[in-house]
């Protein structure tokens, strides 16, 4: 295989894992920074959106955009639901917070196992074929997993940054305090803030469904990426959560076509132990102070 | 009043007695997994002893030594782990007194009551695939199932030859097992002139492979191995294999995995792809045989069942041989001499003298398929020596 080839292929998986780490970590930076709670049931909602997206578009065979937005939309309910009702009793206590969390991934992914049995399902590709660009060839449905990340990061952004209830979310993540001062209802952002973390891994998880596969575990992984790229990035900052998410994506790549799988994990954990050394805050994180 | 109560008393044992005479029944026990993973393979194994305990009930029962026996089936689950195989063994064996067992399923379990069963002179028919489950030691234990190290070599020769592919890559899971598969594939491919030129190793919990893909096809392979991989991962490296513009042949050595490989890559992606397959689906005993399974379980038949009732039909015969349902010595000897036996796989006999010191492996033909338009179509039809 031709150099450039084995180049242009190792950067394309990169964007796909990286745009998957990317959405991921968005939405587990945005739990911590507005809650200051670290969700360690984000990989199972990333798995229920995937499921969602399974049975909807095998099921009930409709398009898959809307597969998309039915996951992001019960999901993202299911979470406002769990925030309120299991999290929101913690919200003075960081800790028991946690705990709470990893007890409810427990709980999904039995409960998972339970409804829809261990074994993984296969579901079809959205789009076949590849994009043949010279001697490059760039399959369909990898590309497709690239541009709606993108899209659905640029609809965040928007919304974060242009919107009153954007504006709120920040103001609540920059000082809670201060925030409740010029009228911000709390109350409400939390929860909002919660559905929208896990709607974005939700989306990531149907996205990834038909390139990968569907299983109850498919959550685990994606879920200890998310911690390495806000870890990467700087816990709390979405700016970083994008930066380290593409990172780490293309790292794993690379690592991986030129030295191997198992040489590629030890590389990229040596990777942010260093960054971590030169800069504990995270690459776009800020100290506290 | 005494004298009543004795009449009625001898009466009543009398009555006992001629019941147990005229339905005199023979327990036939499955050790299994039956939930969990690995439940495809124990419901194979337990519908098969039902089936052909089915058979000889439905003429009345099995006849040995002028008395006819009811076939009775006791199950139990052994969840696949070999603690939970060992308990419920020993209470086959102690409890129930059974002698004969469809099962264990796993090596591990295998492995575990191999001890008992040879002790306690019990015949198991394993699914094990480990090369310690059959010994001159363990006189007891049958492998009705063909294991990778008797159809590998013979069907990657076959492969090598028909394909002319010299360089081989493959992918394997990074454990004992991965590993194991992995050294073994290398040799049997190098004993017959092909070169593994790529060989990598990945953490089982892995869906992308695209990255290792590449790097394996950098090597210019002329054809992919997938022998060590789940049925469901062997079905994705074949969809990212031909996602990476790879068309070259693919091979499957291991066990069973059609289905999953065809659900999962699609009929496109699956062209050209060779695959391992115990049975010959074409075959109208074995068309009767799925039909059979099929409407009573409504499940997909797993391609091991039909060996499993070929060996208790083997079992049956063996005992109405050497006349008895409890002397386990002599139906094993009988069991042993039985040649040519005709069963829906076609003529067995036993085989095993060279490998293991003892002729307790089941000989039955096995083949190599092509996967065209989405469905297997037998190319070769092979045995331990050689595929044609």
């Amino acid at each position: 295989m031709d150099y450039s080839i084995l180049l242009a292929q190792a950067v394309l998986n990169g964007l796909v894992i990286g745009a998957m780490y990317m959405l991921m970590a968005v939405g587990f930076t945005l739990v911590f920074g507005i809650m200051r709670v670290v969700n360690f049931a984000h990989g199972e909602f990333y798995m229920l959106g995937a499921f969602t997206g399974f049975f909807t578009y095998v099921y009930w065979e409709i398009p898959f955009v809307v597969c998309l937005l039915i996951a992001a939309l019960t999901i993202g309910i299911l979470g406002m639901l769990v925030e309120r009702t299991l999290i929101q009793p913690f919200r003075s206590d960081e800790m028991s917070g946690m705990i709470a969390t990893l007890a409810i991934s427990v709980i999904i992914q039995n409960g998972a196992v339970l409804l829809w049995g261990p074994q993984p399902r296969a579901m079809p590709d959205i789009v076949t074929g590849t994009l043949a660009i010279g001697p490059f060839s760039f399959p369909w449905s990898r590309l497709v997993v690239i541009a709606a990340a993108a899209l659905i990061f640029t609809a965040f952004w928007l919304f974060m940054q242009r919107t009153r209830l954007g504006r709120a979310m920040r103001a609540v993540a920059q000082d809670t305090e201060t925030a409740l001062i010029q009228g911000i209802r709390v109350n409400y952002i939390y929860p909002l803030a919660f559905g929208m973390s896990v709607a974005l891994a939700a989306l990531a998880g149907a996205l990834m469904g038909p390139v990968f596969s569907v299983s109850p575990f498919v959550g685990l992984t994606p879920m200890l990426k998310a911690f390495v790229v806000v870890i990467l990035g700087g816990l709390g900052s979405v700016p970083g959560a994008v930066v380290g998410g593409l990172l780490l994506g293309m790292i794993e790549s690379f690592t991986a076509t030129i030295f191997g799988s198992l040489v590629s994990d030890i590389l990229q954990l040596l990777l942010v132990i260093l960054i971590l050394l030169v800069r504990p805050a995270g690459l776009l994180g800020q100290r506290e102070a | 009043m005494r004298g009543f109560l004795k009449v009625a008393l001898l009466s009543t044992a009398c009555a006992v007695s001629s019941y147990s005479a005229s339905a005199q029944t023979l327990k036939l026990g499955v050790l299994a997994t039956l939930s969990g993973a690995g439940t495809a393979w124990g419901m194979a194994m337990q519908g098969a002893a039902e089936l052909a305990a089915e058979d000889v009930n439905s003429k009345g029962g099995l006849e040995v030594g002028g008395k006819k026996y009811k076939v009775e089936i006791v199950a139990y689950d052994d969840h696949y782990k070999a603690a939970d195989a060992l308990t419920a063994f020993n209470r086959m064996v102690f409890d129930d007194s059974i002698k004969f067992v469809v099962g264990p399923l796993g090596s591990a379990p295998a492995l575990a009551l191999l001890p008992v069963s040879t002790e306690n002179k019990v015949i198991t028919m394993t699914m094990a695939f480990t090369p310690k489950a059959l010994s001159a030691e363990y006189k007891y234990s049958f492998r009705p199932v063909i294991p990778s190290d008797v159809f590998s070599d013979p069907q990657i020769k076959w492969v090598v030859q028909k394909l002319g592919a010299r360089k081989i890559g493959g992918l394997f899971p990074n454990d004992e097992s991965g590993q194991q598969v992995g050294a073994a594939n290398e040799a049997a491919y190098e004993a017959v002139g092909a070169k593994f030129v790529a060989k990598e190793f990945f953490e089982r919990e892995r869906v992308d492979f695209v990255p290792l893909l590449t790097r394996v096809l950098a090597k210019g392979i002329d054809a992919f191995e997938l022998n060590g991989n789940a049925p469901q991962t062997a079905g994705l490296l074949v969809k990212q294999l031909r996602e990476l513009g790879f068309k070259g042949p693919i091979i499957r050595t291991g066990g069973d995995a059609t289905a999953d490989i065809l659900k999962v890559a699609g009929k496109d992606a699956t062209e050209n792809v060779y695959v391992h397959q115990p049975i010959n689906t074409d075959s109208p005993a074995i068309q009767e045989y799925t039909k059979r399974f099929e409407t009573k379980y409504k499940t997909p038949l797993n391609a091991f069942s039909p060996f499993f009732y070929a060996n208790v039909q083997m079992a049956f015969a063996a005992m109405q041989k050497s006349g008895t349902v409890t002397d386990s010595d002599k139906v094993r000897e009988a069991l042993l001499g039985l040649k040519d036996f005709e069963t829906v796989l076609g003529k067995v006999n036993w085989i095993g003298e060279a490998q293991w010191k003892s002729n307790q492996q089941l000989d039955a033909p096995f083949y190599v398929a092509l996967l065209k338009g989405g469905a297997a179509q037998v190319v070769a039809k092979c045995t331990p020596k050689v595929c044609e």
